[in-house]
């Protein structure tokens, strides 16, 4: 059902921050940190000058990351040693619009969360499912 | 069986002109006739048929640079034979219907402003190119490519046996409307409630798709597909009168048929198969009850073609 877009490989629409924090002024005791780039896709690194801790929120929890990926598995049949990560698209994995649904269906189930059809709609990679689920999980715990 | 170029094989240039061909050129497709105004002809490919690592290498040439890459990205080879046969089969299948004037490899692609796939036609000086529009829909075990003449045409196939995850009347309480919903539950037989959850699933993506606006330009939930018989009594579960036609109407406006569109569904291939075509306002012969015409052919382009249409291969067909 997919058709090829044809275009050349999309990047994250998420700004990619470098990997060394900035210096902060009145930080005790901390000059500088740096994190090691061990993947193409990493996390994204916000400072929070606000507060006088230096705070690194990821994107979403690796933990999450791997449990939407086995779900995607179960689901498009794949082996379990089939390469999927944060960065893959649904379509490349082969996935219809039955597929999507029932994906979104077995994510709601298992983490307990509801997903807009809106929401739904801009999911095209294994890590925007994980960061939507993570949001919606925040938000019905807070 | 590793049949696909290398990343490092793949051609330097990107100028598809002054490119020579990695394998020698293929052999001219049989031209076809054009798709009289109701038509819809249907060219399938079935990807086990196709093994032969030279004559998918030749397929590869047809391909653009960006199809080619595209082709690359999927994930495992199982999936790149299929993105790969899927844009051969646009590609042929298009090609037929020039009279021999533009190769499969000559088309350029675009996406309308909702993202639905079209022709990109070149200024010929002394020659009109049809103006076709297509379609195409694929399984793991089957691709499939609708053409008309000039008519927005939306395609969708599915497994007969596709079993889904989710409970039946769950997938379609969230998706399907109130109409649809109540229709499944008037089937007893789990058997007979999956098939025709599916067979809903087809339609409702075929009109989708033939309207191109996308998913979310046509909500599944905004409108109804049923079957209405002759004398224009909803058909359920129980009867089911002679004749009965597809119809599609908004959940808004119920009652209110959308006429301009006509359907076609039928079993191809072990595939449930459903067509959506918008129907030609613009000819004077194609009246309200003018059903949608099929002409289906198998295909392994360049190999051989074969007509299927009055044979076993397409069954029960309700229009």
């Amino acid at each position: 059902m997919a058709s090829m877009s044809g275009t050349a490989i999309a990047t994250s629409a998420r700004p990619q921050f470098a990997a060394r924090a900035q210096v902060v002024k009145g930080f005790s005791g901390l000059k500088s940190v740096s994190f090691s780039i061990q993947r193409k896709s990493f996390p994204s690194v916000r400072l929070q000058a606000a507060s006088r801790r230096l705070q690194v929120s990821c994107a979403a929890k690796p933990e999450t990351v791997q449990k939407v990926c086995e779900i995607v598995k179960k689901q498009l049949a794949l082996s379990d040693d089939a390469a999927v990560t944060g960065e893959s698209k649904f379509s490349s994995l082969g996935a219809d619009s039955l597929d999507t649904v029932e994906i979104v269906m077995g994510l709601e189930e298992a983490f307990g969360i509801s997903v807009e059809e809106e929401s739904a709609q801009s999911i095209t990679t294994v890590q925007d499912a994980a960061d939507l689920i993570e949001k919606l999980v925040d938000a019905k715990s807070s | 069986m590793f049949w696909l170029l290398r990343r490092n094989m793949l051609p330097l240039y990107l100028n598809s002109v002054a490119r020579r061909p990695f394998a020698s050129s293929p052999p001219p497709l049989p031209p076809a006739p054009l798709p009289c105004p109701r038509e819809t002809h249907i060219w399938y490919v079935v990807p086990d048929e196709l093994k032969d690592a030279s004559r998918l290498n030749q397929y590869m040439e047809l391909l653009s640079p960006c199809e080619r890459q595209s082709v690359l990205r999927m994930n495992g080879e199982r999936l790149q034979k299929g993105a790969l046969l899927a844009r051969t089969l646009v590609r042929t299948t298009l090609a037929r219907y020039t009279d021999g004037r533009l190769s499969p490899k000559s088309f350029k692609f675009r996406k309308n402003r909702f993202g639905k796939p079209e022709v990109e036609w070149d200024n010929y000086d002394l020659w009109a190119p049809p103006p076709l529009q297509f379609n195409i829909s694929h399984t793991s075990t089957m691709i499939a490519c609708g053409v008309t003449l000039d008519l927005p045409i939306g395609i969708d196939i599915e497994e007969k046996q596709r079993k889904t995850s989710n409970d039946i009347l769950s997938l379609a309480h969230r998706y399907f409307t109130s109409v649809e919903v109540a229709y499944l539950k008037t089937l007893a037989d789990p058997e007979c409630r999956q098939s025709e959850f599916i067979r809903l699933w087809t339609l409702k993506e075929a009109y989708v798709k033939a309207l191109g606006r996308g998913f979310s330009g046509a909500p599944f939930k905004d409108f109804t597909i049923r079957l209405e018989a002759s004398n224009g009594k909803q058909v359920t579960g129980e009867s089911k009168s002679d004749g009965p036609s597809i119809v599609v109407e908004a959940v808004d406006d119920p009652g209110i048929l959308m006429n301009r569109w006509k359907f076609a569904f039928f079993e191809l291939n072990s595939h449930y198969t459903a067509v959506c075509m918008e129907r030609d306002v613009k000819n004077p012969a194609d009246g309200e009850n003018n059903s949608l015409k099929l002409k289906v052919w198998r295909t392994l382009p360049f190999v051989e073609d074969e007509c299927v249409t009055e044979t076993d291969a397409v069954k029960n067909i309700i229009r």
